[in-house]
């Protein structure tokens, strides 16, 4: 049997006394589109930040492909093709837009040898066009709104060509119908077949997100996390229906 | 003979289209014309001697720019990099009696390695705490010389050097024309996909890091390439002055430095060369122009430090920004600078009112 795409198994942080992940463990495959949910502090950007080696988990191991990933480099993990996006936006604000994706571009595993700028520029145009604001790329990053943000990020994360693409609230801050638009191209992106070769195969996708209606629509597979433990795995309409699920979401008592 | 004036037309084309179309451009042609065609005009001993060591300085500061500035890496030790280069040239000028042009270059060396040294346990720190530390490294470098008189002569420094050329004519050509193409390849380091990534190693590390960029690596790489640029300096200087003394390492010198590119503008190479070519030569103007006051000696410091203090208020970008923002606009479309008088941009027809 082949080693599942990305594994994790026991995985343990503590922060001081509080538990943010406590023991998780899920598998997850290549094709997969898994919502990452839960109330607010239940570790779910704690887990995603295990995965992508910005934090150093106390227990536990993740692997990727195979292979051990864990307490790797951040920047080794994303050149090894697991790329995410923060929660709160970190452009670099004096920089112009397309620098500010052009960076991702530069990392070893978008580059490839002998390219020249306008190479790397063209294609952080198009992870810009795909995220929807390629037409203000001369714009230093510090005029931009809220939602545009969101999508440099997301454009920031696709330019470096991931396998595993993490988003962290992709949706915060959005309006509906950029809300919409953005649910679009995500799924779009999933489906594959961009950065101009027809036939590529879309990243799997992990999405932390609280607006659940567009979440639901996109995904296929929900896991809801609560004190750092999973209490729910299943395909969105199953989640739902499970009572702790609601309990959490909604407090004791609800609905 | 078509052919020449065909390439003459070209030539002629390309400097109307490309330099001539901006003041700031043109500026910058103006003043290597000028720096070029100084020795026609005067070939004065004391005016060549300020003016080697101002191109020395501005090769120093745009270093420090290089690193402080593009990468955000605030060294409040630069002077390091130059004394270390200005001994280990005066060691293989005395010792093993290598000629300039192998000295300096080795010189450069010395520098790329002390960059190296102050990088590597500087990796982890940010802000006053790299400020701080790098502040410690020229003082513990001068304990050592002071340690080692044999090897370093102690307080009196390494002395009588080989003279850089054969006159100071040639001296000033050498150390002019690498003020230019030094600072060129320094901008052209900006400029390119390294630069874009030590711009936002300032701006945002971490974020830099989940860009699938190794860091450590770039951010080495600004300090020997900082300490490289500052070592050349440091090896012209020695061999200029004939002198490779602990004054070279002195704290005053990395302050000094700091003083220029922020007077002249940070984060651009030329803002800090600007910078040198204004307060070095003024200094010195100020030191004759009060030689008849000898009652108030210092009175050129207190001058100097008034003119830094005025400037930063009103330009706290800098001398050179602040000017080049008066003399062009951007264009809010295609964002290319454009000369104040025109109405419209230049490239793309937008209205710039």
């Amino acid at each position: 049997m082949p080693a599942p795409f990305l594994e994790i198994k026991e995985l343990h942080k503590d922060f001081g006394g509080l538990t943010a992940t406590n023991s998780v463990s899920f598998d997850m495959g290549r094709q997969e589109m898994v919502g990452l949910i839960g109330p607010n502090g239940a570790g779910k950007t704690t887990l995603v930040r295990l995965i992508n080696g910005i934090l150093k988990p106390d227990r536990g191991k993740v692997r990727f492909k195979g292979k051990e990933i864990t307490g790797k480099k951040a920047y080794d993990i994303v050149n090894l093709g697991i790329a995410s996006t923060f929660q709160n936006m970190r452009p670099f604000r004096r920089l112009p837009i397309i620098a500010n994706v052009m960076v991702s571009c530069l990392s070893p595993r978008a580059m490839k040898r002998g390219e020249w700028v306008k190479k790397v520029e063209a294609k952080a145009m198009d992870a810009l066009e795909f995220a929807g604001i390629s037409d203000m790329a001369l714009e230093k990053a510090s005029t931009l709104s809220q939602g545009d943000l969101k999508r440099l990020e997301v454009a920031r994360a696709v330019a470096t060509d991931p396998e595993l693409l993490i988003l962290d609230e992709p949706f915060g801050g959005l309006s509906p119908a950029e809300t919409e638009l953005m649910a679009k191209s995500v799924a779009r992106l999933h489906k594959g077949g961009r950065f101009g070769r027809l036939h590529s195969e879309g990243p799997a996708m992990i999405i932390i997100e609280h607006k659940l209606q567009q979440l639901m629509k996109i995904v296929d597979r929900i896991i809801v996390l609560n004190f750092g433990t999973i209490i729910a795995d299943g395909t969105p309409q199953q989640v739902v229906e499970i009572p702790e699920v609601i309990e959490a979401y909604l407090g004791e008592g609800g609905v | 003979m078509g052919l020449v004036s065909a390439y003459f037309r070209r030539g002629w084309t390309i400097l109307r289209s490309e330099v001539l179309v901006l003041p700031s451009r043109l500026a910058v042609l103006l003043f290597i014309i000028a720096l070029m065609a100084v020795p026609l005009f005067t070939q004065d001993y004391y005016i060549l001697r300020i003016l080697i060591l101002t191109c020395i300085f501005a090769i120093f500061a745009a270093s420090w720019d290089l690193l402080s500035g593009f990468t955000g890496q605030m060294n409040f030790g630069h002077a390091l990099f130059f004394g270390v280069a200005a001994y280990v040239t005066a060691l293989l000028n005395l010792d093993l009696g290598f000629p300039p042009y192998l000295s300096i270059p080795l010189g450069a060396v010395g520098g790329v390695l002390a960059g190296l040294v102050v990088g590597i346990p500087c990796l982890r720190l940010r802000g006053s705490y790299l400020a701080l530390t790098t502040l410690a490294f020229p003082i513990i470098l001068t304990g050592l010389v002071f340690a080692m008189p044999d090897i370093t002569g102690g307080e009196l420094g390494l002395s009588g050097l080989s003279r850089l050329t054969g006159s100071r004519v040639m001296d000033y050509y050498l150390c002019s024309s690498l003020v230019v193409i030094l600072g060129f390849a320094m901008w052209k380091i900006t400029d390119s996909k390294t630069g874009i990534i030590l711009h936002a190693i300032r701006e945002d590390e971490v974020a830099v890091r989940s860009s699938g960029i190794n860091t450590i690596r770039y951010k080495l790489l600004a300090f020997c390439m900082s300490g490289f640029f500052a070592g050349i300096a440091g090896g012209l200087y020695a061999h200029f002055m004939r002198l490779a003394g602990p004054s070279t390492l002195e704290v005053s010198l990395s302050f000094q430095v700091i003083i220029w590119s922020v007077f002249g503008g940070m984060v651009s190479i030329y803002g800090p060369i600007a910078g040198v070519f204004i307060l070095n030569p003024l200094m010195e103007v100020l030191r004759v122009a009060l030689g008849n006051f000898p009652s108030l000696p210092e009175i050129r410091m207190f001058i100097f430090a008034g003119l830094v203090l005025v400037t930063l208020l009103f330009m706290p970008e800098g001398l050179i920004p602040w000017v080049r923002d008066k003399l062009e606009n951007e264009c809010p479309r295609c964002k290319l600078r454009n000369v104040f008088i025109r109405q419209r941009c230049r490239v793309c027809d937008t209205s710039l009112s």
